[in-house]
């Protein structure tokens, strides 16, 4: 009896003691949101402090709390109280879907995909005043390319700043098509540039080396096209070798902006016809529209696989990541300037420039755009600029005897192995901020990025090291087409632009009978192929393929001018 | 008291106040029921009226009679579209096949199960473990199926050659589909028949057998019929809902090579409603989904009645 009654005590004490806590916490949040309201009234002058509410469509954390958050806190008075997508699908449109029919929104909001839908639901504010009037910082950030930041369409204001990375050098080794290290090693790092080269290659290793060291059955090319990736492995490679056209989406751009669809080119069927004899003689994998996208990162991490077309994103952080543990560097892929024809020119290293299209916008029930404009103002100012993306001096980065940025050893192993890196520090942790491109430096050369040309050179892995000796070049990716060999182009990447519901259902149409269509191509066996191609050209034709490239091309028209 | 009686008889299909008041109870205790039915079956019915309309998202949030009304055209778009007759040609193949496939497997394996009944601890285990895959998520099953039929499985390599079971452009893959979906769906299906089985008056066995009945006679005799009632009704209701085919496994067993042929219409309403925020054209298809099931609901029904007498309604 007295045993239970001493318990009960100690429990109630437990109990009053968390009680107390509760209320702790409490009224300190309380008096955060309190200070904030009260600050919206002042608009104009300082940094009273000030939560806006954020919803962020590409995180999964809503931590401010760290030392990047509180320096902006107290260098702009502003505090974000960050949501993102909870839904089983982690997909934003449905909760833009939601916002849009309560009609209530965060103050910032970082929508990907789904900004049209707020655009027309009248949800976002035109900040080209604001900017005009406090954005100093934000003008000197985009340059050149901030008239690219006007929304189109016969609408000239700004609705959102971009997510990417501005003045961006394209450091991207993907190359055009894959290649394992092991088979560039037997050819004495010889690459292939043309197609025929790459087809040549690939059957003599292919001869050579039936199976692998550990008995698997070695496989020539291989793809994921049972699912959504398609795009990636079947149809954009065709644009890279076949039309030697940077990525724009299922779009060709020709030198008088005239958009054409890509799947109909005389160079693609050139391309899907090579790939339809691959797939008769055995050196394509006959699983390849079938197998789903984690067997085919299996067979890439088996080691199986001795050339893809794929891009880095896909194939780096699962088969890569396997393949280095298995201690099997030499089958990971090296990226190849591969086009159809000789006079081609692989274009990986094409500047695109500034992707605009996803960004940060305020919205029409933002509590106070002047200081959420302020706020944005701040980011983009190079001190915030370098905050947000190196952190704190002295405790994440150094400066060397010329004043330049660099990151000490430790700290580069620790952003590697510690997976809540970002989110500890607050570097890089608040996807859909404004920011300078990797690589991209200030008036005195000091990188805004801690990626730079000298830290890609640091990582080469053994493989990598050996290939760049063998060529006799600084980056892997010093043996493709240098940027400054390509015209800069007036329009940003195609995928990327926020594109009118009507248009992107026609776009989604031929993709619906491009991808059955060039899979039957493919697999139809080259006898029947032209015959299998000029019937999915037929079908796109009925089904608005003339309208979809004249609307295109109107669209992209409008973009340019 | 006998005269009342006939009396009740006779005044039981005309509504009259006293008739009303005298089962006062048994209203109120229904009036909960009918409330819910109007407010959650009915009252969305408002919602078909977007069907009618242009519904995109720029005037999703606007009330209802602010919205354009554009008569028929969702429906006439969604008639035009290139994939429309291939779908209602799939979801009808699949349905059917299902529906006759199901139906037959699940009744076997109820009478298979019920010649088990002297042997219960057997038949409780097999009964248990036959309805659980029906808990297991598609996404599930979806890839356990692939593993055994797609290129390369384990069928492939029993077989020693690729037998395209799931990479042919052919009503091929509703037979792949619908012998998984029975794979998933028999044990918890007969269960139905099992207890409409076990109602079936036990002297009508030992009569049988006094007679000199077999074990198939009795099936034959006395357990198919005695279940027959039970099968028309779930027939007629599996009628009514042929149009309703699910579209989650559709999607997961599906790839580019066989869509043609795994296209439903559930699907096709999500990719052409949702996909293309065309919320309009995907409520036409929903209200053409339900027309279309009630009318084969009560085809089905009458042809039921002119059979036999058991009829749903």
């Amino acid at each position: 009896m007295k045993r239970r009654k001493l318990i009960a005590v100690l429990m109630a004490s437990v109990l009053s003691l968390g009680l107390l806590a509760g209320c702790g916490s409490g009224s300190d949040s309380g008096s955060d949101s309190d200070s904030g309201s009260g600050g919206s009234e002042s608009g104009e002058s300082s940094n009273e402090p000030i939560t806006l509410t954020y919803y962020n469509a590409d995180t999964n954390n809503d931590v401010w709390d760290n030392p990047v958050g509180r320096a902006i806190t107290e260098a702009t008075g502003v505090t974000l109280e960050i949501s993102y997508p909870v839904g089983s699908t982690g997909d934003a449109a449905q909760d833009v879907a939601l916002m849009i029919a309560e009609g209530k929104y965060p103050d910032l909001i970082y929508a990907k995909a789904s900004a049209t839908n707020l655009y027309e639901a009248g949800a976002l504010i035109d900040m080209t005043d604001l900017i005009e009037q406090y954005g100093p910082n934000i003008k000197k950030m985009y340059g050149d390319e901030f008239k690219k930041l006007k929304w189109g369409n016969g609408d000239d204001g700004i609705y959102q700043l971009s997510a990417y990375g501005v003045n961006a050098s394209t450091l991207n080794e993907s190359g055009t098509c894959q290649i394992q290290w092991a088979v560039l090693k037997e050819n004495d790092y010889k690459y292939p540039t043309t197609l025929a080269e790459y087809e040549k290659m690939i059957k003599d290793y292919l001869a050579a080396h039936p199976t692998t060291e550990n008995g698997l059955e070695t496989i020539g090319i291989s793809m994921s096209a049972s699912d959504w990736h398609w795009m990636i492995t079947l149809g954009n490679p065709a644009g890279f070798i076949a039309d030697a056209q940077p990525d724009n989406g299922q779009w060709i751009i020709d030198e008088n902006y005239q958009c054409h669809y890509k799947h109909q080119t005389e160079e693609e069927k050139e391309y899907f016809k090579w790939l339809s004899r691959m797939y008769d003689e055995g050196v394509l994998d006959p699983q390849f529209d079938t197998q789903t996208d984690e067997d085919y990162i299996a067979k890439l991490s088996n080691g199986q696989v001795l050339a893809i077309t794929d891009s880095l994103w896909h194939y780096a952080y699962g088969a890569h990541v396997a393949l280095k543990q298995a201690g099997m560097l030499d089958k990971t892929y090296a990226g190849l300037p591969v086009t159809l024809r000789e006079d081609q020119k692989a274009p990986t290293l094409q500047y695109q420039g500034l992707q605009v299209g996803w960004g940060i916008a305020i919205s029409s029930s933002c509590k106070d755009p002047v200081r959420a404009i302020k706020f944005l103002d701040y980011i983009c100012s190079d001190e915030g600029a370098v905050l947000y993306r190196w952190g704190i001096e002295g405790e994440n980065y150094e400066l060397d005897e010329n004043g330049i940025r660099y990151r000490p050893q430790e700290e580069i192993d620790k952003s590697k192995s510690d997976p809540d890196y970002s989110k500890k520090t607050g570097i890089g942790n608040y996807q859909g901020f404004p920011i300078w491109g990797d690589g991209a430096e200030d008036e005195n050369g000091n990188p805004y990025t801690p990626t730079t040309r000298a830290s890609i050179i640091e990582q080469y892995n053994e493989e990598q090291q050996a290939a760049c000796k063998a060529w006799g070049v600084e980056m892997v990716t010093d043996i493709f087409p240098q940027p400054d060999e390509f015209p800069s182009l007036p329009y940003s990447a195609l995928w990327a632009y926020q594109i009118p519901q009507e248009l992107s259902n026609a776009e989604a149409l031929l993709n619906e009978i491009a991808w059955p269509g060039l899979v039957k191509c493919v697999k139809g066996g080259e006898a029947n192929f032209d015959a299998n191609w000029d019937a999915m050209v037929a079908e796109m034709e009925a089904n608005g393929l003339r309208d979809t490239e004249k609307m295109m091309t109107e669209f992209l028209a409008d973009k340019i001018n | 008291m006998a005269k009342q009686n006939v009396k009740h008889a006779q005044n039981k299909k005309k509504l009259s106040p006293a008739l009303l008041w005298r089962q006062r109870y048994l209203l109120m205790m229904s009036l909960p029921f009918v409330i819910w039915l109007i407010i959650f079956k009915y009252i969305p019915l408002w919602g078909w009226t977007m069907a009618f309309q242009e519904v995109k998202p720029a005037t999703f949030a606007v009330p209802i009679w602010e919205r354009t009304f554009v008569g028929f055209e969702n429906f006439m778009n969604a008639f035009k579209d290139r994939l429309f007759a291939q779908t209602i040609i799939n979801t009808l193949g699949i349905s059917i096949l299902q529906i006759a496939v199901g139906t037959i497997v699940a009744i076997l394996f109820a009478v298979f199960l019920n010649e088990l009944a002297f042997f219960l601890g057997f038949k409780k285990l097999t009964q248990t473990i036959s309805y659980l895959p029906h808990f297991v998520s598609w996404v599930i099953i979806a890839s356990l199926a692939k593993n055994i039929f797609n290129d390369g499985g384990v069928l492939d390599t029993i077989f020693g050659r690729n037998l395209r079971l799931m990479s042919t452009n052919s009503p091929l893959i509703w037979v792949i589909i619908v012998i998984i979906d029975c794979w998933k769906e028999m044990g918890w299906n007969a269960i139905i028949y099992m207890s409409a089985m076990a109602g079936i008056d036990t002297g009508l066995y030992e009569a049988a057998e006094m007679d000199g009945a077999n074990r198939f006679r009795k099936m034959w005799h006395i357990t198919l019929p005695g279940i027959r009632s039970t099968i028309v009704v779930l027939l007629i209701m599996s009628i009514g809902g042929a149009l309703n085919v699910g579209m989650e496994r559709q999607m997961l067993l599906s790839n580019a090579t066989v869509q043609d042929h795994t296209m439903v219409l559930s699907w096709f309403s999500y990719l052409r409603g949702i996909g293309n925020s065309d919320y309009g054209l995907g409520t036409a298809l929903g209200v053409f989904q339900s027309v279309v099931g009630v009318t084969l609901l009560l085809i089905a029904n009458k042809i039921a009645g002119l059979i036999s007498d058991d009829k749903l309604v």
